[in-house]
């Protein structure tokens, strides 16, 4: 396994937390990087893989909070190995299964962190903050998965101009 | 240890999430220092170049902020020093125009220049003085270095005053020292001069030009300018004498009308 790249995803979620992420939310609702990446990984790589990136992005993510906990870092490590059977177990081809799965793991990682952290108002913050949220991270996957197989291209936007 | 190979092939999965939930453990439940050594790890290695970079980012904006401010007061000082700068010119020309004398029988009504028309040089200027102060056509125009002009046209607040420069323009005039006469004109192509002065006239270059007050527009003893040239042509009756005018026409800002006294 080659380490580099996952150290790469690792210090994007930290350059995302500290300088993008303020940038790119819009009122108060951000990308969930940290779940987007996971589970990316975990749609191309293997279960170990999945499970132990998911671990430490999991660790990466909550170091960049208040106050650092390692149940995220499970919870991250979950996202990671459910979303690899979900992927392998349920063989989606189309790029709108791939968003389903992006979706209903972003939106768990969501709920399950507001459990953790135990809030007041969790319906609300589920409303306001979790659905637009994994709706939000949905919307840049398309992106990626468009990228990814080539529906967008560097000719394909030149050839518009 | 076939065994354990076997088991752990089998069973490889739930060896790995052991091992995290394990670890988890270990950091929730253990001695602080675990907890604290992590978060100082990830927050180091990880996040620490970006906090660096957006603190750097952060200060490059309220430097070019502040810079752009110091600018702004940069131009604005520059264009308050430049009118001090004008004031203080202004201040040095009103000085010296302060002791300034009018001829016997007239009074000064100070004006400025509002605007100079060209016809390679200066040939008029608009004063901001008309009618509304008593100021009449053919009213003589000088400042402190000398003859101006005379007014040619005149509007309720404005007038304009033909210069020496013009062409159509005559002074009568004498020299200073031997009281002889002659007409001075402006000519495009030799500049000032003194005409219609007799050919062996006492007139030599450094001589002082002056109004004769003759021609019943200017008083007699305004200087008009120094003689810079004379040329003596035995075939002529007059010599031709070239002059250096008083007054800079290029310069002129703060002027006088002269008005007589009856006139007030």
């Amino acid at each position: 396994m080659r380490i580099l790249p996952y150290i790469l995803y690792l210090f994007l979620i930290a350059f995302f937390e500290v300088i993008l992420k303020n940038l790119t939310s819009i009122y108060g609702v951000s990308i969930n990087i940290t779940a987007l990446i996971v589970m990316l990984v975990a749609i191309y790589k293997s279960e170990v893989i999945s499970l132990w990136f998911g671990f430490v992005a999991g660790l990466v993510m909550a170091a960049g909070a208040v106050e650092f906990h390692v149940l995220p870092a499970l919870i991250t490590s979950g996202l990671g190995l459910t979303a690899f059977h979900a992927w392998r177990r349920l063989n989606f081809e189309s790029v709108y299964s791939k968003l389903l799965v992006v979706f209903i793991g972003v939106f768990l990682h969501y709920l399950f962190l507001l459990l953790v952290e135990g809030g007041a108002g969790f319906f609300f913050v589920v409303l306001v903050k979790a659905l637009p949220g994994a709706v939000y991270t949905t919307v840049v996957a398309y992106f990626f998965f468009l990228i990814v197989e080539g529906r967008i291209s560097y000719q394909k936007i030149k050839s518009l101009f | 240890m076939s065994w354990i190979s076997t088991q752990f092939a089998r069973h490889w999965r739930n060896i790995h999430i052991t091992i995290i939930v394990l670890l988890s453990a270990l950091v929730l439940f253990g001695p602080p220092t675990i907890h604290t050594v992590l978060n100082q790890a990830i927050i180091g290695g990880f996040y620490y170049p970006f906090y660096r970079l957006k603190a750097g980012w952060e200060l490059l904006l309220t430097e070019a902020e502040t810079n752009a401010k110091l600018q702004q007061s940069l131009i604005e000082a520059s264009l308050q020093i430049s009118l001090y700068e004008e004031a203080l010119r202004e201040n040095a020309r009103l000085r010296a125009a302060l002791g300034f004398e009018p001829p016997p029988g007239y009074h000064l009504v100070p004006a400025k220049v509002i605007s100079v028309s060209e016809y390679q040089l200066p040939v008029s200027v608009i004063i901001n003085r008309g009618m509304r102060d008593s100021l009449t056509v053919n009213q003589p125009v000088i400042n402190q270095e000398g003859l101006i002009g005379r007014i040619s046209e005149i509007t309720p607040d404005f007038a304009i005053v033909q210069l020496l420069t013009d062409p159509s323009n005559r002074v009568a005039a004498r020299v200073a020292s031997s009281r002889e006469m002659g007409i001075v004109k402006y000519k495009l192509k030799e500049g000032m001069v003194l005409d219609n002065f007799p050919l062996h006239g006492t007139i030599a270059p450094g001589d002082t030009i002056i109004s004769s007050g003759l021609g019943g527009v200017y008083p007699p003893g305004l200087i008009v300018g120094t003689v810079v040239k004379v040329n003596r042509d035995e075939s002529k009756p007059f010599c031709r004498v070239n002059l250096q005018p008083a007054a800079n026409f290029h310069s002129i800002e703060e002027l006088f009308v002269l008005k007589p006294d009856y006139n007030r």
